[in-house]
């Protein structure tokens, strides 16, 4: 008994100072920031109790309605993007090729570079006139006019005007060489199994050639403002929406904190990577003796069995996106028109700049509250939705 | 599971070691360069911390200052701590209850010091040395006055006048002169601005501007207080009612728009994000991008940094048709004693240096005027800003004037920029504008553009005013419960 006691209280021991410090430093401001959050606290004061009279102020209060609109517009763009690039990115490293190690560790670097020095970078590379972005978009975008202005009369199309010409006849053409080829006149052809592959290539090429040029003349003609801006735009300091007919869309500024970010989620693919090579083979086998192609093999096999792991991902990601404060208050201060100024700016800026630390703690408590009651929707959404092997 | 006890206790012990035995820094250790000069007398003396927030050349200005101050006695050591964001980190350190003894913050930052208690006040300091009356200019007094008492003393002063360069003005001569406007001055009117600005206007083949004769986004500093060269006024001096819709700021903001519209918002915003910073030889108005440009008193320095032989030439801002000029935004770097200075009257010995002859050196070498009514005989003699008196001038017009001096200052402000960015890219559709020129196009902007103008400072208005209601109402309650004032 003597034994087990002791070695409970060595346990402890060893915790102890882990324990005094999650209490100091996070138990105790957790909850003396619950109790802040009712009153009004000036630092040098002494607190004043005052009710809910933070929260009343939260719900008129115009500047904490835009950075919660922004939090939540990054959130809604920035968490599905992230999670989806990143599946991508670890399926792609999970393929057996040779140098299969070097990627893994490439793809993983951008998330152990100090978030002040990306910010700074990305800074040049969002930079309008000098940035290398722009200067592969203004060069790709230029490239994809002349060819689409094969086809299509772009200038028309961005003044919504009828883009059509001669060289759009190549439209119908490649539209009925890929019925042909795709449609029920190749087997009434009866064409043989290598003639008809050559068939399908040459039409799939041919819509290529005529797709790409179509997708390119009805953006031009559906978003036109949008088109000429994205051969060199702002970025950071365009506090515009991204697309320009819908108000709430994200700014261009806001997206290319959202570019941004999916440099970062090497983490979030490590961790897919890991589940990935969890998956038991034989159900590939399984899958592969049914017939089932890449595709089903991905959606019935693939994720199902790393369900609980995007679910994590979606957690982790929801909880990171509401906190996010170094790179928009490095990069942009929160501007254009406070079209980057996330919540957590706006909590500093109240606690910090404003000394106003009790209104801070009822906006860092609500955003403590969306927090839970997003994840807690996670996970009840994934109910019937996530495997776990064990059960 | 013995070596499991002594991994433990070997843990504690050194955590407790260096907590016990570790020293604590003095300020003794902080600075020995300057310990060699002072070897004789260093350990006799008083040693205090003066943070401030200047670096580069501006520093060197506060530290012969304070190097002077150290050499004419032998009791009291200063030492010059330079700190980026010293306003966050001041308040944050007289929090934590170890403030700096003396502390440099900008003018805006005394109202929400000294509503938080965190400055001393010096009025019987200013008494006591006869520095209270007629000593300060009246608006440099009053940037550190708080609830009618003195917070903070003001160093360096802030004024700003037109920066126009001379050269570009040259080249244009005759065009200028074909436009009736005159180009061996600058302009006088916000009209005549504009007028000037248009004939300095270049352009690439493209369209896109190559020189801009004048942009009211250049610096970007002044944003919030462009409603005043057109009469305008962001607090109503009779009530304290917020008044940032004011038929005068709705036309200053009207008349930033046209700039916007005139030449394109995309347009413009790439010829901007090729300026360089405030600091380099890429400064638009430096390196000849932007002929005409709002900026301080400073900005000699940094011309003769960047391009030393550039002709450019100073005059009070022009103000809008009817409105008396010249006038000014006046501000200043103040410095102060914090609440919990550890050692008050070795303090109070350096600012009474800080503000009388410490004050010629530090102006003088910054480059500055002073923001006292009679400066030293010797003080203009060889001054290194030949465009002092331009400052100087400005700076006494009656028509000067101070930003709102209060609580929501800063949050105003921001409001104000919030503002000036969302009416800049408030999209006004091009179709409307086609085939417009000149006043019809400015008419026809002004047109599409009032009422959102008017809409967005009316929400900047109530957004501020119910803060304000809300810190009143809130002091009324400390009061009734008689919780610390």
């Amino acid at each position: 008994m003597r034994a087990e006691l002791r070695r409970t209280l060595v346990g402890y021991g060893f915790v102890l100072p882990w324990l005094v410090a999650l209490g100091l430093f996070i138990g105790y401001p957790f909850i003396a920031g619950f109790y802040f959050s009712f009153c009004d606290y000036p630092p040098l004061r002494d607190p004043l109790f005052t009710g809910l009279d933070n929260y009343a102020e939260l719900l008129g209060d115009r500047s904490f309605h835009r950075a919660m609109g922004v939090t939540l517009i990054y959130a809604a763009v920035a968490i599905p993007l992230g999670m989806v690039f990143a599946l991508t990115l670890a399926m792609l490293l999970n393929a057996r090729i040779r140098g299969q190690s070097i990627y893994r560790v490439i793809f993983y670097l951008p998330h152990l570079v100090p978030t002040v020095a990306v910010a700074i970078l990305w800074l040049w590379i969002f930079n309008p006139k000098f940035g290398l972005l722009n200067l592969v978009l203004s060069g790709l975008l230029g490239a994809m006019d002349a060819w689409a202005g094969l086809f299509f009369d772009v200038r028309a199309a961005l003044e919504r005007g009828n883009p059509f010409h001669l060289g759009s006849l190549a439209l119908p053409c490649a539209a009925a060489l890929a019925f042909v080829a795709f449609g029920p006149p190749a087997r009434r052809l009866g064409l043989g199994r290598r003639a008809e592959t050559r068939l399908r290539l040459g039409a799939g090429a041919c819509l290529a050639i005529a797709g790409v040029p179509f997708l390119h003349t009805a953006a031009c003609w559906l978003f036109p403002a949008d088109m000429v801006k994205l051969h060199s735009p702002g970025w950071l300091s365009d506090g515009t929406p991204l697309p320009a007919c819908v108000s709430f869309a994200p700014s261009w500024a806001l997206w290319a904190l959202i570019v941004m970010s999916m440099w970062g989620v090497g983490q979030m693919a490590v961790i897919y990577l890991a589940k990935l090579q969890d998956v038991p083979v034989e159900l590939y086998e399984a899958a592969e003796i049914d017939g089932a192609n890449w595709w089903q093999k991905t959606w019935h096999v693939t994720l199902p069995m790393i369900s609980p792991v995007i679910l994590f991902n979606a957690v982790m990601a929801i909880i990171g996106t509401f906190q996010v404060f170094t790179e928009p208050y490095i990069m942009t201060g929160g501007g254009p028109e406070d079209k980057t100024r996330f919540v957590a700016m706006f909590v500093y800026d109240q606690a910090f700049q404003y000394q106003r630390v009790g209104y801070a703690s009822a906006v860092a408590w609500v955003l403590f509250l969306v927090i839970v009651a997003l994840t807690l929707g996670a996970l009840r959404i994934s109910r019937g939705h996530v495997y776990y092997e064990g059960k | 599971m013995r070596l499991a006890h002594l991994g433990l206790g070997g843990l504690i012990a050194i955590v407790v070691l260096v907590a016990v035995l570790e020293p604590r820094p003095s300020l003794e250790e902080f600075d020995p360069a300057r310990h060699a000069e002072f070897a004789s007398s260093w350990d006799g003396r008083v040693h205090i911390a003066y943070w401030e927030k200047w670096g580069s050349f501006e520093r060197d200005a506060c530290q012969a200052m304070v190097d002077d101050f150290n050499r004419s006695q032998r009791e009291i050591f200063v030492h010059y701590i330079n700190a980026s964001q010293v306003n966050r980190k001041a308040m944050l350190a007289i929090i934590g209850g170890d403030p700096p003894d003396v502390v440099g913050l900008w003018a805006n930052d005394v109202a929400p010091f000294a509503e938080a208690g965190a400055l001393e006040p010096l009025d019987t300091f200013l008494e006591e040395h006869g520095l209270a009356r007629g000593y300060y200019t009246e608006n440099y007094l009053k940037l550190g006055m708080y609830n009618g008492k003195v917070y903070a003393l003001p160093t360096t002063p802030m004024s700003v006048a037109l920066f126009y360069n001379k050269e570009h003005f040259r080249a244009k001569a005759a065009e200028l002169r074909a436009a009736g406007l005159d180009p061996d001055r600058a302009p006088r009117t916000i009209e005549e601005l504009d007028r000037y600005a248009r004939v300095l206007d270049e352009f690439e083949p493209d369209g896109s501007p190559r020189i801009m004769g004048f942009l009211p986004t250049e610096p970007g500093w002044f944003n919030a207080s462009w409603g005043y060269y057109f009469g305008g006024e962001l607090v109503d001096p009779a009530t304290g009612a917020i008044t940032a819709d004011h038929p005068a700021n709705v036309r200053a903001l009207l008349w930033v728009k046209r700039y916007a519209e005139t030449y394109g918002r995309e347009k413009l915003l790439r010829f901007r994000s090729g300026f360089g910073n405030f600091d380099s030889p890429q400064n638009a108005f430096i390196e000849g991008k932007v002929s005409m440009e709002m900026q301080g008193v400073w900005f000699p320095n940094f011309i003769r940094r960047h391009r030393p032989h550039m002709d450019f030439g100073v005059a009070p801002f022009p103000t809008a048709e009817g409105v008396p000029g010249p006038r000014s935004v006046l501000d200043a770097d103040v410095i102060a004693i914090p609440r919990g200075s550890p050692r008050p009257e070795a303090a109070k010995k350096f600012l009474l240096h800080a503000q009388t002859r410490g004050l010629a050196i530090l102006c003088r070498m910054q480059g500055k005027h002073m923001p006292v009514l009679r400066p030293p005989d010797l003080f203009r003699e060889g001054h290194p800003n030949l465009e002092l008196p331009v400052f100087e001038a400005v700076a006494a017009s009656p028509h000067s004037f101070l930003l709102p001096r209060m609580i929501a200052w800063q949050e105003y402000e921001h409001e104000l920029s919030r503002a000036f960015e969302h009416i800049w890219n408030w999209p006004v559709p091009e179709s409307e504008l086609a085939g417009l020129d000149g006043d019809s196009r400015a008419r026809k902007v002004e047109e599409l553009c009032r009422a959102e103008i008017e809409r967005t400072l009316a929400e900047v208005r109530e957004t501020i005013q119910r803060k304000l209601d809300r810190k009143r109402e809130l002091d009324r309650l400390r009061a009734l419960r008689g919780a610390s004032p």
